[in-house]
């Protein structure tokens, strides 16, 4: 089968005048389709600066970086634009919603810029809502409702356009353990359904409920290894 | 992303920080406004200008005697006017004007008076409107009889009402005055003024045969000042020369350059040049205002590129293309700009109509004039946005998210 992701030797170097620092030393990587891996690592591993290049957020130093069966370590901007709204979806810690907007907009968004038209965002926007139990409160602006809730409506929006992978990084960091527990059944659920999720975390009890953990330190994977006595909900 | 989500979302953005926007927009208001007053009225005061002078007619052409270089034997006879009529076929009507002050009286009342003296003709030329009796015609001009034409604004002052057709009144200088009787009433010229001044200063307006002024004042049956009609406008140029060639020819005085022919034309068009060049000027100095105006949208638009980085990265993570962030806030800053752009228009209107309601000026809103403001006002917003907004688009998205 074709691995979702696929790198080679990735490295990122980050120039300060003349002091370099090597955030990945060489990176190699697969991730079949299905998958659901945490990565972890104690903070200043590099594991932020790898989600940000499998994220196309951030440009690599060398490597190669393959997702879905496309070579995109030589896009541009607008290319990996194109990339981050098609084919992943993102889930932050501090939820990053946009706070002007309704939990119907800010999950529509992805698809405005995807040039779907409006009906169309509407329909997919409530299903994508109602997978995560939320379609009821879709006129409610992000501060009238609770943090699990907001990361709820995250997950709505990563989710929506349907991409090829779900970039979770520290999704319940800042959530408390009830909301955590209903976050990681939403995560499980996407997974179990088919979705390949890439997770961050350093909490133990949250990398559990993944089938496969990847252990950084100092820019490299120093364990890989799938997980036993998984937290099933 | 359509235009309309575009729109949207900023008019979203504006009315989130009302007054902000409100402010920002206030710039641009007092720099399209004050342009719209001044250019709205220049056309007006221009459009009135020009009446003033359709009034007169704009085939006309006077022909004055050049005070300095003539002798007695050059000043222009009621003959020659004849004669210019006659042999000139482009001349439709021709009268000499002879403007003597005199006094005009009543049994009740004695006023100062501009007597105009004229053939029959001078009515066609002045393009006077009869409201009571008639014009005096050839034979009375060519017997000078005893017989005048007076404005209304005058019949009011000397009479007491407007229909005075019939009646007498005495007309010359301080002593000698003759009896002369009214056979019509025109429509006043200054019927504006009549309205503002006090009608003791406002003198008699008396028409009367050119003969008769001259007979009265005891004055030579000669003008400095005919006026004629041209049959067309092609014709006004030639229709001029032709009289100065005949009035040459019958004075014998060619060569030492007596007579100048004008067309009204030429002043209104000298008139309109100046007033152009006023409002343009005023409009230009008016329009430094709207750059400043520009610059204070640049200013907001910048501090809101600042305010809203988290926003641009998360819209980045999402997969915003820099095409879509720089139109986002292109479009904010031209709604901005715009919106201000038609108040100012609004208020300017406003103010020249106020403005010209005190100054008695009918302000002139042309379509182009309302046209270029809006697109001017847009074109500032695109100006001064398009640097925000390329600030906003070109913002490293890692950078952006991390933004607190």
């Amino acid at each position: 089968m074709t691995p979702m992701i696929l790198t080679e030797n990735i490295t990122k170097v980050y120039k300060n005048g003349s002091i370099q620092l090597a955030a990945l030393n060489g990176i190699s990587l697969q991730v079949a389709p299905g998958e659901f891996v945490a990565v972890m690592g104690p903070s200043g591993c590099g594991k932020s600066t790898l989600m940000n290049i499998l994220g196309c957020l951030d440009k690599m130093t060398s490597g190669r970086y393959i997702l879905n069966g496309k070579d995109v370590s030589t896009l541009d901007g607008n290319e990996l634009a194109r990339i981050r709204n098609k084919e992943i979806g993102f889930i932050f810690q501090s939820f990053n919603l946009l706070p002007r907007m309704t939990i119907l907009e800010n999950v529509e968004l992805p698809m405005v810029y995807a040039g779907v038209p409006s009906k169309e965002r509407r329909e997919r926007a409530l299903e994508a809502l109602e997978k995560v139990g939320l379609a009821d409160r879709i006129k409610h602006r992000p501060n009238e409702i609770s943090g699990g809730q907001r990361q709820r409506v995250a997950i709505a929006r990563a989710i929506v356009n349907n991409p090829s992978i779900i970039l979770a990084d520290e999704p319940t960091g800042n959530l408390d353990t009830k909301a955590t527990v209903e976050i990681m059944k939403i995560i499980q659920k996407l997974n179990d359904d088919g979705a390949t999720i890439l997770m961050v975390t350093h909490e133990p009890d949250v990398a559990n409920f993944a089938r496969r953990i990847i252990r950084m330190r100092d820019g490299s994977i120093t364990d890989d290894y799938p997980v036993e006595n998984r937290t099933v909900l | 992303m359509n235009i309309l989500e575009n729109i949207k979302m900023a008019l979203d953005s504006i009315w989130s920080n009302k007054m902000r926007s409100f402010l920002t927009m206030l710039g641009i208001i007092i720099g399209i406004s004050s342009v719209i007053a001044v250019v709205s009225l220049g056309q007006g005061g221009q459009m009135i200008i020009t009446g003033e002078f359709e009034k007169i007619g704009t085939n006309t052409v006077t022909i004055d005697v050049n005070d300095d270089k003539a002798e007695d034997s050059d000043y222009i006879t009621y003959e020659d006017v004849n004669q210019l009529k006659e042999k000139i076929e482009y001349i439709r009507y021709a009268t000499p004007i002879v403007q003597v002050a005199g006094q005009a009286s009543t049994s009740s009342k004695t006023k100062t008076a501009i007597i105009v003296g004229g053939s029959s003709d001078i009515f066609q030329v002045e393009n006077s409107e009869i409201m009571f009796g008639r014009f005096f015609n050839d034979i009375e001009y060519e017997e000078g009889k005893a017989v005048a034409v007076v404005d209304s604004t005058t019949a009011k002052n000397l009479f007491g009402m407007e229909d005075v057709t019939g009646m007498t009144m005495d007309v010359g200088p301080k002593t000698g005055q003759r009896t002369v009787t009214v056979i019509g009433v025109v429509k006043s010229e200054y019927d504006i003024f009549a309205d503002m001044a006090d009608e003791d200063y406002i003198p008699a307006v008396v028409y009367m045969p050119a003969t008769t002024v001259s007979h009265i004042f005891s004055l030579d049956e000669t003008t400095s000042r005919v006026i004629f009609m041209a049959d067309s406008n092609e014709n006004i140029e030639s229709a001029g020369n032709l009289a100065k060639n005949l009035l040459e020819n019958r004075h014998g005085n060619r060569g030492r350059d007596v007579y100048k022919a004008e067309n009204v034309m030429k002043q209104l068009e000298q008139i309109n040049t100046v007033i152009s060049i006023f409002t343009t000027f005023v409009a230009a100095v008016a329009a430094i205002s709207l750059i400043v105006g520009g610059v204070g949208v640049m200013n907001i638009m910048l501090v809101s590129v600042t305010e809203r980085t988290r926003e641009i990265g998360i819209r980045k993570a999402i997969g915003a293309r820099t095409g879509h962030i720089l139109f986002q806030f292109l479009t904010e800053s031209v709604i901005i700009s715009s919106i201000g752009g038609i108040l100012g228009l609004i208020l300017g209107i406003a103010g020249a109509y106020g403005i010209g309601k005190l100054a008695g000026i009918t302000p002139h809103v042309s379509p182009g004039t309302v046209i270029i403001a809006i697109l001017f006002s847009s074109a500032v917003g695109i100006f001064f946005g398009i640097y925000p907004a390329r600030k906003a688009a070109m913002l490293d998205p890692i950078e952006a998210l991390r933004y607190e």
